[in-house]
């Protein structure tokens, strides 16, 4: 009866933005309905709330159960259309027309609207909520202005040219209006959608909704029969009926849950469970595949802040450089990652495929070299100790996260490699917001081994890292301007290819700024750790890519080529 | 019964001064609940900071203080940053799955060192006494986190046993019998691991005891006066060698809360530990400190309990 | 009191025999514990065969070298290429045989010094609450809830942001030793308290006190012997989870720092899901530790025993 009557109601107002319905019709893609996957996540959501969760378990629940705008297709790391069927350009570049599905239903049956649009970019913007994606929505340092132009149309004006807005889209979920709105007026958006939210109260408009969720252990997602995507045969999307997320609690048990076949799918394995998965994999009826080196860079950053009082050496050019030349990045891939990673030699990794410079490999490593360029800098030896041109030893410390024995063992490597020219390393692991708060605050290292990851395949999200104001500019966040010239040249060319739409004149500004990068070392580029996989050998449809979610970025396209027993189609 | 009333008043100021202490001490750590998104380039110091003044970060300690304290009275032990909810939910959700886990494991153990250890001191220098010193030094040696791991391995090798969670799927369509055994077959490995770890310590203190009760005047006269063996053993000198034993018995009460965190986390069992943990590293600070107060608690009630025990057994002890 | 002399032989023994392959570590390990032979990470122990009644060693590319004893100062090695590792290698290529040895010497050196710190503050501080009972029994009890309770983490990271990068290895070790050690008296304090309750109501101590006895004589005299196996019985289980402890300070920065070893860093490494199933060698301190205790619990009895009579 209660359904019937929201129905009524549907009905009459959806006047907002009706008409049939229009279904995203994907022509290549088939499967068939039914069955339920097992996917063991790390930990357990901490919230439903799109606007508010930060940990990125959480957003992958939300990802399964919210759609956004315009989407990155994860594998092709391209843009294509979601909720927002098409758009249009202004020829300025800085007002994008977006025009949304019609006829679309929310996953509690409600018609989704040019309303919704604006209530969640209201929401996404508001300064009182302070939410941790605002900041992509003001490029230039301004806000985003969000206009509905009509029932089915929408207007975003952005304050200063921005090379591929439309990537913007990506990953805000379009909140509910009719559901968040009270709360938003009450000011208790932010309590909203929590674990104990009922999940008739939680919708979204991605291919599940929720249906329970045990507190700890479990949370089941069951189809959104609303789902605006559908095969070549006519076949709404999703084909699995159910999504079982269960929490495994550490990263060793997602690999022993895995193995023992009760989760289907595994993303991000370490390269030595991966071995022991390989190895069992004919026997338990799964498959492990190595997609080659992802979005992940891990570095070493030298501390460049002349009033930190850390030694004089950390910035000498020459210095950086012999110490980049002396690694064996080889054997970083081949000892802590059993190969599965990739040299680098440009702080761009190879899996950002549209904007690494390839021309920039790795440097041979070279004792010798290394010892030409510390010569030519003015260090000299003493009894087999590297002094610095003041003829002070030459000693510094790597700073690295603790809980991460990858990286302590790199940076067990490094020092190893640099006794060969008579540097003393000392390796300090820190737990991970000790070391946070010195490399970011206080200042207080010599260098620290630090893996980022580029977010997006594209350099805008990225331009905190590369500019000398970012907060993400790691060998020096006290500076607000450049203080070097080179720093200067990097600020210029970020900032001007940010604002360029053509993707050569853009790529061509890019690596100038990796060249740059490299050039002057302020951070030593080691590996990219590549992307490894698993899922059952059964599960249709999946195409694990470079880019966060990995394996279930395509959820809604899963599907079981044969149904396990008892089992409902 | 006022020595009773006088500790539990004696435990509110720990209480408080546990409270205090851990403010404090959280205060001094560096890195906050928000520091981690400081990584993330896409966002901005300025939103940080806003995050950060909402969540009262920036207020002086003895606002924040004052604040906890308020919540804690209204019985929300608190506000959970990262789940942006009350904490007392977040905790009592969790709590039976560790209580279910220690009590049993506890219980198992005890069971199993006191006759352990008896058996152990009654063979005293001989072979069987040395192999069974010799595999619980083994035990002693292997922290319990490589024992899960072992464990664990060990279930995924034979099938035998599930590996993590305390319920299969389905568990809503099972009748009493299947949640039972379903349960049950969860709980064997991780209750295992924290029997293992609880064993060696328990089965030393009781062999130590009872070669202590053997060894007096009293058990001498008592065998010439022909009582038999098993019946001295228990009877007579498990009761004399208690003291200490009660003690201990104390700590394993007082512990049931914080006994199993790590193995929670290593073997997937969803009780505190994981929340703690995760929280731990987080300073998600409010949920950090309703467990640390719990425990404290606990620990307190175990204490007292083991005292009022202590005197029960030995009327030679006034304890005032 | 009578003690049978022979039984602390087997026990000294031993412990003797632990403690000098870890001081003569440099002269019995092969290599040295922060030598990496990058082309063998993970490599199985090797196989060791004899050939006319010479040891060969098999290196994992499967070529054979006779074993050489006592070069370069070492008891016995194998000329490059060849090499030889009894325990197998870590995920650097290092021995695990060497750093075994060499790594005692912190673990054994934290786990006594800082089980003797607990059990020296826990033996006074628990004779004192027990034997005064009354308002400093509540305070050190109370006391010892509170430092059982309150969230040392904290504590401890804050400790290591004040504390300079590079710590020096005696810094370190006084350290492991001054928090492992000063955090750990509650136990053996209240284990001791209890005994002392019962113990100072016992005939022979209150006819003491009859005949004027002081309260520090009577404690020394008295009260302190009957103490005796709780504390030995402590020793025995806080030494091994001492040794073991180091890991958890080494995750706060606290602890020895690479490529120094330590059985519990080496442990921290086997603590993970591929070793326990494909490289299981990792696992040698865990199995090292057990005759060292065996050694430590024979000589509590020995210390403790009359003989029994059952």
């Amino acid at each position: 009866m209660f359904r019937y009557s929201t129905f009524a109601l549907a009905l009459v107002v959806s006047a907002l933005c009706a008409g049939a319905e229009d279904l995203l019709v994907l022509q290549d893609l088939s499967g068939r309905q039914g069955g339920r996957l097992v996917y063991a996540q790390r930990s357990e959501p901490k919230t439903f709330n799109p606007i508010f969760a930060a940990d990125s378990v959480s957003r992958e629940a939300i990802g399964m159960m919210m759609a956004d705008l315009v989407h990155i297709n994860r594998y092709t790391q391209r843009t294509e259309p979601a909720l927002a069927k098409s758009w249009t350009v202004s020829p300025d570049g800085r007002r994008y027309a977006l025009e949304l599905r019609r006829g679309i239903r929310f996953s509690d049956g409600q018609p989704f609207s040019a309303d919704d649009v604006v209530f969640s970019f209201r929401v996404y913007l508001d300064t009182a909520l302070d939410s941790p994606q605002r900041d992509l929505l003001m490029p230039g340092g301004k806000p985003i202005v969000v206009k509905k132009v009509g029932d089915c149309r929408v207007e975003f004006d952005l304050p200063v040219r921005y090379a591929a807005a439309e990537r913007l889209f990506d990953g805000f979920a379009i909140l509910p209006r009719h559901l968040l709105e009270p709360a938003y007026k009450t000011g208790k958006l932010a309590e909203a959608w929590g674990l104990r939210t009922p999940p008739a109260a939680i919708t979204g408009l991605g291919p599940f909704r929720l249906k329970q969720n045990i507190p700890g252990q479990r949370l089941v997602l069951e189809r959104n029969p609303y789902y605006w995507k559908a095969d070549k045969n006519g076949i709404r999307l999703p084909y699995l009926n159910e999504v079982d997320l269960t929490q495994a609690g550490s990263e060793d048990m997602q690999v022993l849950r895995f193995e023992s076949g009760e989760s289907d799918v595994i993303r991000r394995v370490g390269a030595h469970d991966f071995a022991v998965l390989e190895k069992e994999s004919r026997r338990r009826g799964y498959t492990v595949s190595d997609l080659g080196p992802g979005m992940e860079y891990t570095s070493l950053y030298f501390n460049l802040d002349p009033a930190a009082g850390r030694p004089g050496f950390l910035r000498r050019r020459s210095f950086r450089q012999a110490v980049s030349t002396a690694i064996d990045r080889n054997a970083l891939v081949r000892l802590v990652y059993g190969g599965h990673a990739a040299p680098l030699g440009t702080p761009v990794p190879p899996g950002n495929k549209a904007w690494v410079d390839a021309s920039l490999r790795p440097p041979v490593p070279s004792v010798s070299a290394a010892r030409a360029l510390l010569s030519s800098g003015g260090f000299k030896w003493s009894g087999g100790n590297l002094l610095d041109p003041a003829g002070k030893r030459v000693e510094f410390s790597i700073i690295t996260s603790a809980g991460n024995d990858d990286r302590v063992q790199m940076a067990t490597l490094i020092q190893a490699d640099l006794k060969e020219l008579g540097i003393q390393v000392d390796v300090v692991p820190l737990e991970f917001r000790s070391l946070l708060d010195r490399v970011l605050r206080t200042h207080q290292f010599d260098t620290a081994l630090m893996s980022m990851a580029d977010g997006d395949a594209d350099p805008n999200p990225d331009m905190n890292t590369w500019m000398s104001d970012g907060g993400n500019h790691l060998w020096n966040t006290a500076e607000k301007s450049p203080s070097m010239p080179w720093e200067a040249e990097i600020d210029r060319l970020m900032r001007q290819q940010m604002t360029v739409p053509d993707y050569a004149r853009r790529k061509k500004m890019y690596d100038l700024v990796q060249q740059i990068l490299m050039e002057h070392m302020p951070l030593v580029p080691l590996v990219s750790p590549d992307i490894l996989v698993g899922a059952k050998r059964n599960l249709g449809n999946f195409r694990p890519a470079l880019m966060d979610h990995y394996t279930l970025w395509n959820i809604e396209e899963l599907y079981w080529r044969e149904l396990r027993t008892g089992e409902r189609p | 019964m006022r020595y009773a009333a006088r500790r539990l008043l004696h435990s509110l100021v720990l209480l408080i001064g546990v409270s205090l202490l851990s403010f404090l001490f959280a205060n001094l750590a560096p890195g906050d609940y928000f520091s981690a998104m400081q990584t993330d380039p896409r966002i901005s110091a300025e939103t940080i900071a806003g995050l950060r003044a909402r969540a009262g970060l920036d207020q002086p300690l003895p606002v924040r203080y004052a604040g906890w304290a308020e919540s804690m009275l209204r019985g929300d032990f608190g506000y959970s940053l990262a789940y942006n909810s009350p904490v007392a939910p977040l905790v009592w959700e969790r709590i039976r799955a560790t209580l279910l886990l220690t009590g049993t494991a506890t219980f198992v153990a005890w069971l199993l060192a006191i006759p352990l250890g008896i058996w152990s001191a009654a063979h005293y220098g001989g072979w069987r006494d040395h192999a069974l010193n010799a595999a619980l030094s083994l035990l002693l040696a292997v922290p319990d986190l490589v024992l899960a791991i072992v464990l664990l391995a060990g279930a995924v090798e034979t099938g035998w046993l599930p590996v993590g969670g305390i319920t299969s799927p389905g568990w809503d369509i099972m009748d009493a019998a299947a949640r039972l055994r379903d349960i049950l077959s969860h709980l064997a490995l991780p209750a295992g691991v924290l029997v293992l770890g609880m064993l060696p310590v328990l089965t030393r203190h009781v062999r130590a005891g009872m070669l202590e009760a053997l060894r007096s005047p009293f058990a001498l006269n008592a065998r010439a006066q022909g009582i038999p063996r098993r019946r001295l053993l228990f009877h007579h000198l498990l009761p004399a060698a208690a003291n200490p034993l009660v003690s201990l018995f104390g700590f394993s009460l007082g512990t049931l809360l914080s006994a199993s965190l790590l193995v929670e986390v290593v073997t997937g069992w969803p009780g505190l530990g994981p929340l703690f943990l995760d929280a731990i590293m987080g300073r998600d600070f409010a949920l950090v400190l309703a467990v640390v107060m719990l425990s404290t608690a606990l620990l307190a009630a175990g204490n007292l309990a083991a005292d009022l025990l202590l005197y029960r057994l030995d009327p030679r002890i006034r304890v005032q | 009191m009578m003690r049978d002399l022979r039984r602390f032989w087997p026990p000294l023994v031993l412990l003797a025999a632990f403690h000098a392959a870890v001081v003569l570590a440099g002269f019995l390990a092969p290599y040295d514990y922060a030598e990496q032979h990058r082309d063998f990470p993970y490599a199985p122990p090797s196989r060791i065969h004899l050939v006319h009644l010479r040891p060969y060693a098999e290196s994992p590319d499967g070529k054979s070298y006779p074993i050489e004893f006592l070069v370069h100062g070492r008891l016995f090695g194998v000329r490059p290429p060849g090499v030889v590792f009894l325990l197998g290698t870590d995920g650097s290529g290092r021995d695990v045989f060497s750093r075994l040895l060499y790594g005692g010497r912190v673990s054994l050196l934290t786990g006594l010094a800082a089980a003797l710190l607990s059990l020296v503050l826990g033996t006074a501080l628990g004779t004192i609450a027990g034997f005064f009972g009354g308002w400093p029994d509540q305070l050190l009890m109370r006391g010892g809830e509170l430092m059982m309770a309150l969230p040392w983490f904290y504590l401890l990271l804050a400790v290591r942001a004040f504390l300079p990068l590079h710590i020096s290895a005696v810094e370190a070790f006084a350290l492991l030793i001054a928090i492992i050690g000063g955090i750990g008296w509650v136990r053996p304090a209240r284990l001791v308290r209890g005994v002392v309750l019962a113990g100072r109501e016992n005939g022979f101590v209150q006819a003491a006190r009859g005949f004027g006895a002081g309260s520090p004589y009577l404690i020394r005299r008295h009260v302190l012997p009957l103490t005796f196996p709780v504390v030995l019985t402590q020793a025995t289980v806080l030494i091994p989870q001492y040794i073991l402890a180091e890991v958890t300070l080494s995750f706060l920065g606290l602890g020895v720092g690479e490529p120094v070893p330590s059985w519990g860093n080496m442990l921290a490494e086997a603590r993970q899901y591929h070793t326990i199933v494909e490289h299981t060698w990792l696992l040698a301190p865990a199995i090292a530790i057990v005759p060292l205790l065996l050694g430590f619990l024979l000589l509590a009895d020995a210390l403790s025993g009359q003989q029994v009579s059952t």
